[in-house]
């Protein structure tokens, strides 16, 4: 008797829990515990949710990248699923990273966009996987799709690097990294940054294995299909 | 202060209801494929019996 993909839970409890748990005290923690920025003042704490959500797209899109590069080697499904799921997941953090730096603009630089090169870069990044899912949509033949997806991902990883080095490599109005070098950025600051990067993660790894069930359940009703066509 | 308090809400709330949008999103896309998958398993019973 054959398990059906919907019988397995998309997520375990605990790790439901864990994402619950870690994003409350990632709350507590942008709006009640670390200082606030001398310069921008509240509006700064946008930078606690903008800035995980570029690393989480990062992770994400690396995740799918790799994943691509194993199902091109191996032509195993299994990979291609964790890549359309990390990538699907990977944008709607780029999205949240985007819209989220719009309105952290706003107040600060008086618009809610320039074209200068990180926000262009990152805005790239996302219309490459918002090409992958448009793709992944119109390639009907299953292993052409799969494999169409996988260059396209493997061609957006690779975009990566440049978003992350490109406020150092061109001047851009987007502020300079306060991660590197010595004494950029208040210890407490960084210390939430890091600890919203990890609750992210725990949401962004939830989302993957709810996506990654519909692959499943995908896979299932294309064989079943074939069978009562075959019948 | 208060002026970049709408800032930082409208922020989080984007972010919030993006994320929820998504969840609900997957949960329809799943019910839909949940629901074909049955279909085709009722088929393919159907089928078996009236062989």
């Amino acid at each position: 008797m054959r398990t059906s993909a919907y019988l397995k839970p998309a997520a375990p409890p605990w790790l439901v829990g864990l994402a619950g748990v870690l994003m409350m005290i990632s709350l507590y923690l942008i709006f009640i515990w670390v200082p606030m920025e001398r310069t921008m003042g509240v509006v700064q704490r946008i930078f606690y949710f903008h800035v995980p959500s570029a690393f989480v797209a990062f992770i994400a899109f690396t995740i799918g990248g790799i994943a691509s590069i194993q199902y091109l080697a191996t032509r195993k499904n299994n990979y291609d699923d964790l890549s359309v799921a990390a990538n699907e997941v990977g944008l709607l953090f780029a999205v949240v990273n985007l819209l989220t730096g719009m309105l952290w603009a706003r107040p600060v630089w008086g618009v809610y966009w320039a074209w200068d090169a990180r926000l262009t870069t990152m805005l790239l990044l996302a219309l490459i996987y918002f090409a992958y899912l448009i793709l992944r949509q119109s390639v009907v033949e299953p292993t052409q799709r799969a494999v169409v997806c996988a260059v396209t991902s493997i061609f957006g990883m690779v975009d990566i690097p440049i978003v992350y080095m490109a406020n150092q490599w061109w001047r851009t109005q987007h502020p300079a990294p306060v991660l590197s070098g010595e004494g950029s950025i208040d210890p407490r600051m960084r210390f939430v940054l890091y600890f919203s990067t990890f609750a992210l993660l725990s949401v962004f790894w939830i989302l993957v294995r709810m996506r990654r069930r519909i692959e499943d359940l995908r896979r299932e009703a294309d064989g079943l299909r074939r069978e009562v066509h075959a019948l | 202060m208060e002026e970049n308090l709408k800032w930082i809400w409208a922020a989080f709330s984007l972010a919030w209801v993006l994320h929820l949008v998504y969840v609900y999103s997957l949960g329809s896309r799943q019910k839909a494929l949940k629901r074909q998958v049955e279909d085709l398993r009722a088929q393919l019973e159907d089928q078996g019996r009236a062989q």
